[in-house]
C-alpha cells in the first residue's frame, strides 16, 4: 500500500475551487503517476489552468484534497520553510503568459530567479544559469531584456528559468499557445526529449496535433470535472466526447482541387 | 512640474533629498510590515502604472491637453506610504532612464509630487470621503479634488523651491544662479498651469479612475475607506456611475475650487512676495532702480527689487497712468502676470518653431475639420507620447550596445563619475568652468562615437527652447546694472539678467548632456546590477527593476488600447465623451495593471519567493575602473574649485 501511494506524484480527492462567485473546480479527481506524461485537455475556462496552480501549491481548495507523493499539500503545510523550499525546488510550473513570468530585468537574473531564491550557493548558481542558457540554445540573449523578446524566445526563457531547478514535476499551461508554427515545433520537441521519461509533465492544452507526442495519459475536462480520461489514441477518436467538449467542431469544407491547405482532420465528413 | 538639472542650488536640493529620507526610510519599513508579499510585484506595477499615465494626454476645455502625475489614483488605491514610494520610483525611472526632471533635483522632485503630493491627496480623500459608502458620488468626488489639490500643492512647492534660489544665491555682481525669479513670479507662473491644465487633468484621471474601480474592483478602494459603512458591498452603485447629476455636482466643486485657490495662492504669494523683496532690497541697486523707473524714486517702503518688477510694467505709461497702478501691490501683480505672460509666450514661440520642422504636414492639418482634427490630436498625442518613450529607450538600448569609450566603462563608475560631474556644473558660479564641464562632455560624447546630430535635437534644442524660454524674461527682470535698453517698451536688460539667464542655459544644457552620456552609453540592465553593489536596499532594487521592465509591458498596452479605439471611432466625439474616454482608457490599463500585479506575484512564489528578494552580487570592480572613477571625481573636484 505504502508503495503504490508514493508512487502516485499526484493524488486528487474530490477538488472544488472558486473565483469569487464563480465555480472553476467542481469535484474533480485525478491521480498522476511518477514519471507519467499527462495532458489536461479542455476548453477555455474548463479549469486547466486553476488546477495546474492547485497543483503547484498557489491556490488552496475549498474543498476536497491534495497529495504529492503521498504527502497532503496544503496552506499550511507550505507556511513551513523546509517544506516550502523543498516543495519548490522538486515542482516547476511554467505559466501561459510569458509575460507574468519574466519580471525580471534581464534574461539571466530571470533564470538565477529561483535559485537565488533557493539560496544555492552564488558560484553554482552562476554555472546552472549558464548551463540552462546553452540548453535552451539562448546563451546569447542572456543580458538582454524581456520585453525586446520574441514570442518564442520569452517562451523558452521562461522555460529555462523553470528548469534551471531541474524539477521533478514539470506543470505547463499552454506551452504552445500564441507561437508561431516554427516556434510551436520547437517547443515539443524540447518538451518530449526533456527528461529521459524520468520526469513527471502536466501539460494543460487544447491543441490536440501534439498530444500523442506529449502525454501517455489525457484527462479531459468540462466545468471543472473531468469528463474523460484515456490515451492520446483513445480520446482522439472519441469524436462525441470532443465535440461535447467544445475542443473539436464539426465543419463543412471542400477538398480537392482548389481547397485551402491541407490540415490533419479530426472531424467527419457529411456525405450529403 | 519635474525640475530639471541646474534650477536648483546644490544645497536646496541636498536639503530636499534629505527631507525626503525619513519619508522614503518610513514608507518602506511601514510598507515592508503592512503588505506581505504581494507589495512588490503591487508597488512596481503601480510605479509602471504611474509612468505611463504621465504620458496620457488628456483632453481639456478650450482644446488643449494636460498630463496628470497620477498621485492622487496611487495615494487613494495604495495609501499614503506605498504611494510615495510607488510615485518615487516613476521620478527616478523618468529622471535617469529619461532624462525627464533633473538627476540632482531628484530629492525635489520626489519631495513635492510623490511625498507632498501622496499625503495631501490621502487627507483629502478621506476627509471628503469620510463615512462615505464604497460607491457613493461622495468618494468620486473627493477622489477628483484630492488629485486637484495634491498636484496644486506640489507645484507650489516647486514655485517655493524656485523662488527662494535668486534670495540665497547670486553671485559678486548679484546675478542669481539658479532659477532666478523671486516668488511674486515664481508662484503665479507655476500656479497658473496648475490650477488650470495639470490640475483639471489630474482631476479627471483621480475621480474617473476610482468611478470605474467603483464600478469594476470595489475592493481595491477598501484599503484606504476604513471608515466606509460595512453593508453597502453588494449596494448596487449604479453602472453609470458618473451620471449626469453627478456629473454636474463635480464640475461644481472644481468651479468652487477655481475660485477659490487662486485668492489663497494670491495672499500667500504676496506674503511670500514681500519676505522676498526685503532680501532683494539692495542700497546700491536703488539709485539705478530708480534711473529706470523714469526718475521716479522709489517709494521708501516698498523695497527695491520689487519695485523695479513693479516698475517695467508702469515705467512706459507712468505719465497716464492712473494712480493705482503704481501701487505696489498692483505692481506686484502684474509684474507677475507680465513674467507668466513671457513664459507662456516663449513656450509657445519656441514650440511653434519646433513643430514647424516635424515632419507633420500642416497641409493635411488644415484640410480636416477643427472638431475632427481636435479630436485627433488627443489620441494622437497619446500614441505618439507612448510611442516615443519606447522609441527612445530602444535607442538608447542599441547605442549602449556599440562601442566606445563610455560604452568600456563600469557602470558603477558612469554613475558615480556622472553624477559628480553633475553636481559640479550645479556647484560652479564662474560662466568659464560652467563651459569648461560642456566641453569635456562633448569630448566623452565624440569619443563614445554618439552621434552629435542626436544629441543636437533631442538634447541641446530641447533644453535650449524650455530652459531658454525661461531664461529670457530674466534677462529683464533681474534689477542691476543696465546694459542695454529696448527701444519704445523702454524694458531694460541688466548685467546681472544676462548673467543669470547665461548661468540658467547653460547649467541645465551641461547637466542634460551628462545625463544623456548616462542613459545612451549604459545597457540598463548593468546599470541595475551597479545599483545593487552601491548598497541601495535590494526591495528597492527589485522594484525598480520591475517597474522599468512592466512600463514597456503598458506602454505597449496603452497604445493598443489607444489604436484599437482609435481604429473603431467614426465620426465626432463630444469634448466631455473625450474625456471619458481618456479617464476610461486610464482605468482599463489601472485594472489590467492590478491583475497583473497578482498573477505576477503568483508566479513569483511559484518559483521560491517568500517575500525576501535575493541578487547575485556583481562582479567586483577592476582596479581600471576604480582610477576611471577617479579621474572623473577629480575633475569633478578641480572643477568646483576652479569655479568657486
Amino acid at each position: 500500500m505504502r508503495e503504490t501511494v508514493s508512487d502516485l506524484a499526484f493524488e486528487v480527492n474530490d477538488l472544488s475551487y472558486r473565483y469569487l462567485q464563480v465555480a472553476a473546480l467542481n469535484g474533480l479527481s485525478m491521480r498522476v503517476h511518477r514519471g507519467e506524461r499527462v495532458a489536461l485537455l479542455g476548453a477555455n475556462g474548463s479549469g486547466k489552468s486553476t488546477l495546474l496552480r492547485l497543483l503547484a501549491g498557489l491556490y488552496f481548495p475549498e474543498h476536497g484534497d491534495i497529495s504529492f507523493f503521498g504527502g497532503k499539500l496544503t496552506e499550511q503545510r507550505l507556511e513551513n520553510e523546509e517544506f516550502f523550499f523543498r516543495f519548490r525546488r522538486r515542482v516547476g510550473m511554467v505559466f501561459q503568459n510569458p509575460d507574468i513570468q519574466l519580471f525580471n530585468p534581464s534574461v539571466f537574473d530571470e533564470v538565477a530567479f529561483g535559485p537565488l531564491q533557493l539560496q544555492w550557493p552564488k558560484d553554482q548558481i552562476r554555472k546552472q544559469v549558464g548551463e540552462t542558457l546553452e540548453l535552451m540554445g539562448i546563451a546569447h540573449l542572456r543580458d538582454r531584456a524581456p520585453h525586446r523578446l520574441s514570442g518564442g524566445e520569452k517562451k523558452r526563457v521562461a522555460l529555462a528559468s523553470v528548469l534551471v531547478l531541474d524539477p521533478e514535476v514539470l506543470l505547463l499551461d499552454e506551452p504552445s499557445a500564441a507561437l508561431d508554427p516554427g516556434s510551436q515545433a520547437q517547443i515539443v520537441e524540447f518538451l518530449v526529449s526533456w527528461g529521459d521519461r524520468s520526469k513527471t509533465v502536466i501539460t494543460a492544452t487544447h491543441d490536440l496535433d501534439t498530444l500523442e507526442d506529449i502525454a501517455d495519459r489525457c484527462y479531459v475536462l468540462e466545468n471543472g470535472a473531468v469528463a474523460g480520461e484515456g490515451t492520446p489514441l483513445a480520446v482522439l477518436h472519441d469524436v462525441a466526447l470532443l465535440e461535447r467538449t467544445k475542443l473539436v467542431r464539426p465543419h463543412h469544407h471542400v477538398h480537392g482541387e482548389g481547397a485551402a491547405q491541407p490540415h490533419p482532420h479530426l472531424h467527419q465528413h457529411k456525405t450529403d | 512640474m519635474h525640475i530639471p538639472d541646474g534650477y536648483l542650488s546644490p544645497s536646496t536640493c541636498g536639503i530636499l533629498v534629505g527631507a525626503a529620507t525619513p519619508f522614503w526610510y518610513t514608507a518602506l519599513r511601514r510598507v515592508q510590515k503592512t503588505f506581505s508579499t504581494r507589495m512588490i510585484p503591487l508597488l512596481s506595477v503601480f510605479a509602471a502604472f504611474s509612468f505611463v499615465i504621465m504620458m496620457f494626454n488628456l483632453p481639456l476645455p478650450g482644446g488643449t491637453t494636460g498630463h496628470a502625475v497620477g498621485m492622487g489614483v496611487a495615494s487613494i488605491v495604495l495609501g499614503p506610504w506605498a504611494s510615495m514610494l510607488a510615485i518615487s520610483i516613476a521620478l527616478v525611472i523618468q529622471a535617469v532612464f529619461f532624462g525627464d526632471g533633473g538627476i540632482t533635483a531628484i530629492g525635489a522632485n520626489c519631495f513635492n509630487m510623490a511625498i507632498v503630493g501622496s499625503l495631501v491627496g490621502y487627507a483629502i480623500y478621506r476627509l471628503i470621503g469620510f463615512r462615505a459608502t464604497l460607491g457613493s458620488a461622495r468618494r468620486v468626488l473627493g477622489a477628483g479634488i484630492a488629485g486637484y489639490v495634491a498636484i496644486n500643492i506640489a507645484a507650489f512647492c516647486a514655485a517655493i523651491e524656485f523662488g527662494i534660489q535668486p534670495i540665497l544665491f547670486h553671485d559678486i555682481s548679484g546675478a542669481p544662479l539658479y532659477a532666478p525669479y523671486p516668488l511674486s513670479v515664481s508662484v503665479p507662473a507655476m500656479m497658473l498651469g496648475h490650477l488650470t491644465l495639470a490640475g483639471l487633468a489630474e482631476f479627471i484621471i483621480s475621480a474617473g479612475i476610482i468611478a470605474y474601480l467603483q464600478r469594476t474592483d470595489v475592493g481595491l478602494l477598501r484599503r484606504t475607506a476604513s471608515d466606509a459603512p460595512d453593508f453597502d458591498d453588494a449596494a448596487p452603485s449604479a453602472p453609470d456611475a458618473i451620471s449626469l447629476p453627478t456629473a454636474r455636482k463635480l464640475w461644481l466643486g472644481l468651479a468652487l475650487l477655481l475660485i477659490l485657490t487662486p485668492l489663497g495662492i494670491l495672499a500667500v504669494g504676496s506674503a511670500w512676495g514681500e519676505w522676498s523683496a526685503q532680501e532683494l532690497s539692495d542700497p546700491q541697486v536703488r539709485p539705478q532702480i530708480a534711473a529706470a523707473s523714469g526718475n521716479q524714486l522709489p517709494p521708501g517702503r516698498v523695497p527695491g527689487g520689487l519695485e523695479r518688477l513693479s516698475t517695467i510694467w508702469t515705467a512706459p505709461l507712468s505719465r497716464y497712468a492712473p494712480a493705482f497702478i503704481r501701487s505696489p501691490s498692483f505692481g506686484y501683480l502684474v509684474s507677475g502676470l507680465v513674467g507668466v505672460g513671457l513664459i507662456i509666450a516663449s513656450c509657445l514661440l519656441g514650440t511653434g518653431l519646433l513643430s514647424k520642422g516635424s515632419s507633420e504636414s500642416p497641409r493635411e492639418r488644415a484640410w480636416m475639420p477643427s472638431n475632427r482634427t481636435r479630436r485627433k490630436s488627443f489620441v494622437e498625442k497619446t500614441m505618439r507620447s507612448l510611442l516615443e518613450a519606447m522609441q527612445h529607450t530602444l535607442f538608447a538600448e542599441d547605442m549602449a550596445a556599440a562601442g566606445g569609450l563610455l560604452q568600456r566603462f563600469d557602470p558603477r563608475v558612469k554613475l558615480i563619475g556622472i553624477a559628480a560631474l553633475i553636481v559640479a556644473a550645479i556647484a560652479v558660479r564662474r560662466i568659464s568652468v560652467l563651459a569648461g564641464i560642456f566641453l569635456a562632455a562633448i569630448l566623452l560624447a565624440l569619443l563614445s562615437h554618439l552621434p552629435i546630430r542626436v544629441l543636437a535635437t533631442r538634447v541641446w534644442l530641447a533644453v535650449a527652447v524650455f530652459t531658454g524660454a525661461i531664461a529670457l524674461p530674466a534677462i529683464f527682470l533681474t534689477p542691476g546694472q543696465i546694459v542695454y535698453r529696448l527701444p519704445f517698451l523702454e524694458w531694460s536688460a541688466t548685467h546681472q539678467g544676462l548673467r543669470a539667464a547665461a548661468f540658467l542655459v547653460l547649467r541645465a544644457e551641461t547637466a542634460a548632456t551628462l545625463s544623456a552620456l548616462l542613459i545612451l552609453t549604459t545597457l540598463w540592465t548593468h546599470l541595475l546590477a551597479a545599483l545593487r553593489s552601491v548598497r541601495l536596499p535590494t526591495v528597492l532594487v527589485a522594484i525598480l527593476g520591475m517597474t522599468y521592465r512592466y512600463m514597456f509591458l503598458f506602454l505597449q498596452i496603452a497604445r493598443d488600447m489607444f489604436e484599437s479605439r482609435e481604429s473603431r471611432l467614426v465620426g465626432i466625439l463630444a469634448p466631455s465623451d473625450r474625456r471619458r474616454l481618456a479617464a476610461a482608457s486610464a482605468g482599463v490599463l489601472l485594472g489590467k495593471s492590478l491583475q497583473l500585479s497578482g498573477e505576477v506575484h503568483i508566479a513569483m512564489m511559484a518559483r521560491g519567493f517568500r517575500g525576501q528578494i535575493r541578487l547575485l552580487d556583481e562582479r567586483k570592480m577592476g582596479w581600471t575602473n576604480w582610477l576611471r572613477a577617479a579621474g572623473f571625481v577629480a575633475f569633478a573636484a578641480a572643477a568646483v574649485w576652479l569655479g568657486r
